[in-house]
């Protein structure tokens, strides 16, 4: 019996797993946010990489819970929670997890056409910047001009997207040899 | 390593990022009139989709002018120095060719205007 006005909260094995990779997703998103960058809204997004791996080794709810972890959790730590970085990232990050969902249930039906870690990183970056580059039109800076920076924008997008997707893809073969010879991540 | 999901997903992209640039940093569209100033009042309107020659008077003399699929331009002009000419073809919303020496003038109308306000 727990003591009277405590109330213990069992956790699963797969709390812990998410916790796991949420903590690792946040800890590079931070390491990230030091970095400076060339343009507004142009980002490497390793955090990111993360996600693809947990996306392919444990399917797409834990994916969404360490992004969506990522988002909070990285704004809380470095300062940014509700400001509008924090609300591009979000909105960035919902985008991104909403093709990958539509992509992932998709593909199993279909699982010939199912996509590896490089698709589904370039496919999330992808709707990362538009989700994000939406928000930022719709919120920030409603002129047409902002449009001009689209095409250079989701250029760059493709970019890391296939950058992050090689990370993912050494990331997800470590980690299914380190299962298969009976250690646990 | 790749499978056929990947390849779809880099074909969409390969078709978007073309797309995006053609279509947002593409020409403006073209206007619909020209609008035609002898030394700043206007003498005529005219749209770009009826072919003709037009000659104007000037402060000099002549100048013709020629409308042709959707666009216009100086043929010849009673100025010295032929700039109005050399310019060729005008055809988006905003663009000017000007002869100073004739006071002769032609601006697009319609489209999508390149500049507010030009000054000379």
């Amino acid at each position: 019996m727990s003591e009277p006005g405590y109330r213990q909260i069992l956790t699963q094995p797969r709390d812990h797993r998410i916790a796991w990779w949420a903590a690792l997703a946040i800890t590079i998103h931070i390491v990230e946010s030091a970095l400076p960058s060339p343009i507004p809204g142009l980002k490497l997004g390793l955090a990111n990489v993360v996600v693809i791996a947990v996306l392919i080794l444990y399917g797409w709810r834990d994916a969404l819970w360490v992004a969506l972890l990522r988002v909070l959790v990285g704004s809380l730590l470095i300062g940014t929670f509700l400001t509008p970085t924090f609300i591009l990232s979000l909105t960035g990050a919902v985008a991104s997890m909403l093709a990958l969902g539509v992509t992932y249930y998709f593909s199993r039906m279909l699982p010939n056409w199912a996509p590896g870690a490089l698709g589904y990183s370039v496919l999330a970056a992808q709707a990362h910047m538009l989700g994000q580059f939406t928000a930022a039109y719709l919120l920030l800076i409603p002129h047409p001009a902002l449009f001009k920076l689209l095409p250079v924008l989701m250029t760059a997008a493709l970019v890391f997207g296939v950058i992050s997707g090689m990370i993912a893809a050494a990331m997800i073969d470590k980690v299914e040899k380190r299962a298969h010879s009976g250690t646990s991540g | 390593m790749l499978r056929r999901g990947d390849y779809l997903i880099f074909l969409a992209t390969l078709l978007l990022l073309p797309w995006l640039y053609f279509t947002l940093w593409g020409d403006q569209r073209a206007g619909e009139y020209a609008q035609i100033l002898v030394g700043g009042d206007q003498q005529a309107l005219v749209s770009l989709h009826q072919p003709q020659t037009i000659e104007v008077a000037g402060a000099l003399g002549l100048s013709i002018l020629e409308i042709l699929d959707g666009k216009i331009r100086f043929i010849t002009s009673a100025c010295q120095g032929k700039q109005c000419i050399h310019r060729g073809w005008i055809n988006l919303g905003g663009e000017v060719v000007s002869c100073l020496p004739n006071q002769v003038s032609i601006a697009i109308l319609g489209g999508e205007q390149r500049f507010d306000a030009i000054n000379f």
